[in-house]
């Protein structure tokens, strides 16, 4: 009697093991599953995107450059790099300019200057989109 | 009992290593900013648009393996990769550029005249 009790809770002890073992894989597994929707958000998001240089001018009050960008696409465009490439310098600046849906906005920079010749204008999203503009 | 337990521990811990490197490629995103030809080097800069760091350890121009520093960027992150290469003036390069995970970036470059 006493030796079939003690099966007995070894049997219900291995059943214990393996439903929560399956239930930790599973819950491993569905993180990944819900990491690849996550993923593909991103991605999603960063095809909506599309954002366009309209304008590249001298400012004429002010020393500097203004930058007019339009947003083209769905979602809100953050903008967070800028180029300013000539044949013998690539110049970044870091730029923080949120552009809304449908929205064209100026961006003046004073501490940038256009170079005399040939040169485009670059400017890089957040999602890893990139507008260019040549002048 | 102990049979039970070890097999499902070894179960857990195989989806656990398989799954967490799987969620590290998966995260991984970066894109090239610019492109710069200057002597003896070709300056590549690069933003780690993705969910996790990531660490650029390859680069083959036209195919081949070039010499570099390996570059480490965590999220939302930038910065200039520098390659060794004697590139010639208005040639299309084939550049590929690898992190140690797998994910690459590819694309053609035409060098400056």
């Amino acid at each position: 009697m006493n030796l079939r009790l003690k099966q007995d809770r070894r049997g219900v002890s291995n059943i214990i093991v393996v439903v929560l073992s399956l239930v930790i894989v599973v819950a491993i597994i569905a993180n990944i599953v819900l990491w690849g929707y996550e993923m593909n958000q991103l991605d999603w998001e960063k095809m909506k995107e599309d954002i366009i240089i309209t304008n590249v001018e001298r400012g004429t009050e002010i020393n500097g450059t203004s930058f007019t960008f339009k947003n083209e696409g769905a979602l809100t465009s953050h903008l967070v790099s800028l180029w300013i490439i000539n044949s013998t310098n690539h110049q970044r600046y870091d730029i923080n300019v949120f552009v809304n849906s449908a929205e064209t906005i100026t961006y003046l920079r004073a501490d940038i200057s256009l170079p005399d010749d040939q040169y485009t204008v670059k400017v890089v999203t957040e999602r890893g989109n990139i507008a260019v503009c040549s002048g | 009992m102990v049979i039970a337990v070890a097999a499902m521990s070894i179960a857990i811990t195989a989806t656990y290593v398989i799954t967490d490197n799987l969620h590290d490629t998966m995260g991984e995103r970066f894109i090239v900013e610019d492109v710069w030809f200057t002597t003896g080097k070709i300056s590549i800069y690069l933003r780690n648009v993705g969910k996790v760091s990531l660490k650029i350890v390859a680069v083959y121009v036209d195919h081949t393996p070039r010499s570099l520093t390996p570059l480490r960027l965590e999220e939302n992150k930038h910065g200039w990769l520098n390659v060794t290469y004697s590139w010639s003036p208005n040639s299309v390069y084939h550049i590929n550029i690898v992190t140690i995970r797998g994910t690459k970036v590819v694309d053609y470059y035409e060098s400056p005249s």
